[in-house]
């Protein structure tokens, strides 16, 4: 029950209106494998951006971006994997289960509770899962590699049985395994169940990025939790401090980077959070492997039970979802599909 | 008598600002506003609007489940007209430009397996079987949702400034726009409030139209067309006015003009 700790900065049952309980959650993530993170149609080919490289040292820096949408998206169907291997999620009122990217989802299921949704008809969730864009400490030039796929003929060349040229021959940009990106998760008003199940989401989601069996293989680590009334630092902040560190200390920006280097220099920046205003505590060290613990207890033997709970926790603010209001039908929602999910 | 005619001459639930502090605003994320609509593109203003900014800074909670009408229909006056303690103008871009950046969105990205069908990206894959057997399975329904698009975002790194009036203490951080994208908020300054008497005024700062006094002389200014309220700047105008710092604004500036009357 380590997860109590937390209490003063946690809600007792689900309430509708924001109370200023604040969770922070610094999360490492690092590539297990190749990855591949496209941007939706800006023309390049991986997600990258040129920020300032520190505080101090203020020259730009192209970094990998892993947007919310890349982290959020897959966490999200980690956990509905798990919620409709026991029937948890509900139908919709189309009577279809529950499911992401349409506007009519079952608004009575954990997920929809905890991480929002927008219907068709009226009604919505705002998420109380807050995430941000997750950066690359080291920049694009050391953590992105190409490939040249070609597709070679049965003969075993690159040309048919008639001497004509393969033309599926392509190079494609990926990340490389060991790569690390530093992001900052934000947690609203949440209940220790409700904690626990989104904890759960994130280190157990394997995958992210464009879907293979071969890629995409991610590992998450959480290297700090602070409970507050106000949001920690951004994600790109923290590796612009980081940055700087990295240049006072003379380590090379080379990949791949040594992880426990890095975890001691994160836990070392972040240390100085809880002087900021509205941040009041900090997890110690051995607070948080219990935590964690406590997340893996609960997702192992007692996940049925655990997820049950959770569910049975929203009984009293379910309401089936309503058909669309006549006077709103047919008119054109002015709003595009949030694509978070 | 003197004291009996001001009171008379004042407004009853006018507030009355003696300081403000000059705020910046680093957009550490890109932000996403639906200002303007252009077929399948979505455009961003350059600004961060006011009542936004009330919301992020925790001003007014509004609930975390929207249902009925409340989904569709906002609740600007209800929340925003009762506070007399606290105001904010909508953010302008310090350096006076804004870059954008462009993205494209769609609904099917992240899906295992999608198809494209009545205007509507079909996602369910529990379909398939359904569709095989030459019925319409429900996630083929047609959609009025846009499933596909271009928005256009304020550019991460961007810096906007605003003034915020009264006491009440601020956030280091906040969440604005349709993503809930994270911006710092550093206090620059804290200002005095001059007050200066009737005559004609500029004001550098944007104004909320819905928020300036009624009764106020508006001689020249620039519109921004934005929901739910038209912004304007370069205002010049006539009439008392309060000074903070270099930002003149006018007399009785606050949110929904005072509220419900
Ligand atoms: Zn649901």
């Amino acid at each position: 029950m380590s997860i109590e700790t937390l209490t003063q900065f946690l809600a007792p049952t689900y309430e509708n209106f924001p109370k200023g309980r604040t969770i922070g959650m610094v999360v490492l993530r690092k590539t297990q494998s190749e990855l591949i993170l496209r941007t939706e149609g800006s023309g390049e080919p991986m997600c990258s951006e040129f920020v300032q490289a520190g505080f101090q040292h203020k020259n730009s820096l192209q970094r990998l971006v892993m947007t919310k949408r890349k982290q959020v998206a897959p966490e999200r169907r980690f956990g509905r994997e798990q919620l409709r291997g026991f029937e948890l999620l509900y139908p919709n009122k189309d009577g279809a289960v529950c499911s992401l990217n349409t506007n009519a989802p079952c608004e009575m299921c954990i997920d929809c509770f905890l991480y929002g949704f927008a219907a068709g008809g009226g009604g919505a969730q705002k998420s109380r899962v807050w995430t941000e864009d997750a950066f690359s400490l080291l920049p694009t030039s050391e953590t992105v590699a190409e490939r040249t796929i070609n597709a070679i003929f049965e003969t075993g060349t690159m040309r048919d049985e008639n001497g004509k040229a393969s033309t599926a021959l392509n190079t494609s940009e990926y990340i490389k395994p060991g790569v690390h990106f530093l992001d900052v998760v934000t947690l609203k008003d949440m209940t220790a169940d409700e904690m626990r199940y989104v904890l759960g989401n994130i280190l157990m989601t394997p995958r992210y990025g464009a879907v293979s069996s071969r890629i995409g293989r991610m590992e998450n680590q959480i290297l700090g939790i602070f409970g507050g009334i106000t949001e920690l630092p951004s994600s790109l902040e923290l590796v612009q401090s980081l940055y700087d560190a990295l240049i006072e200390a003379n380590t090379p920006l080379e990949h791949p980077f040594d992880t426990d280097l890095l975890v001691e220099m994160t836990k070392g920046a972040i240390a100085t959070w809880t002087n900021r205003r509205g941040i009041s505590r900090q997890l110690t060290e051995e607070q948080l492997t219990d935590v964690i613990a406590d997340v893996d207890r609960h997702w192992d033997g007692e996940r049925e039970t655990f997820l049950k709970r959770l569910d049975r926790s929203y009984e009293t603010f379910r309401k089936p979802p309503a058909k669309a209001s006549s006077s709103r039908k047919g008119k054109k929602n002015a709003e595009p599909v949030t694509p978070e999910g | 008598m003197s004291l009996l005619t001001t009171i008379e001459n004042t407004r009853a639930n006018l507030p009355l600002f003696k300081q403000a502090r000059l705020v910046e605003l680093w957009c550490a994320e890109p932000v996403f506003f639906a200002s303007r609509e252009l077929s399948d593109a979505y455009y961003t203003e350059g600004v961060l609007g006011n009542y936004a900014l009330a919301y992020a800074l925790g001003w007014v909670r509004s609930p975390y489940r929207l249902s009925g009408t409340a989904t569709w229909r906002p609740t600007y006056l209800e929340d925003l007209g009762g506070l007399s303690d606290c105001y904010v103008l909508p953010a302008w871009p310090k350096q006076g430009k804004v870059t954008f950046r462009w993205e494209r969105f769609n609904a099917l990205s992240d899906s295992y397996w999608y198809a494209m069908t009545n205007n509507r990206v079909a996602t369910s894959r529990e379909d398939l079987p359904v569709q095989r057997e030459g019925k319409k399975p429900n996630s083929f329904r047609p959609s009025n949702f846009p499933q596909s698009g271009r928005l256009r975002t304020i550019a991460r790194g961007n810096l906007f400034q605003t003034l915020v009036f009264g006491n009440r203490e601020l956030p280091d951080y906040i969440r604005v726009g349709k993503f809930m994208s994270k911006v710092r908020v550093e206090v620059i300054s804290e200002l005095k409030q001059v007050a200066l008497s009737e005559g004609m005024y500029q004001s550098s700062a944007y104004l909320n139209t819905a928020d300036l006094p009624a009764e106020l002389q508006m001689l020249s200014f620039d519109l921004i067309s934005i929901p739910p309220a038209p912004l304007v700047k370069n205002l010049r105008f006539q009439g008392a006015a309060w000074q903070f710092g270099e930002i003149i604004v006018p007399v009785g500036i606050c949110f929904c003009g005072g509220g419900i009357k």
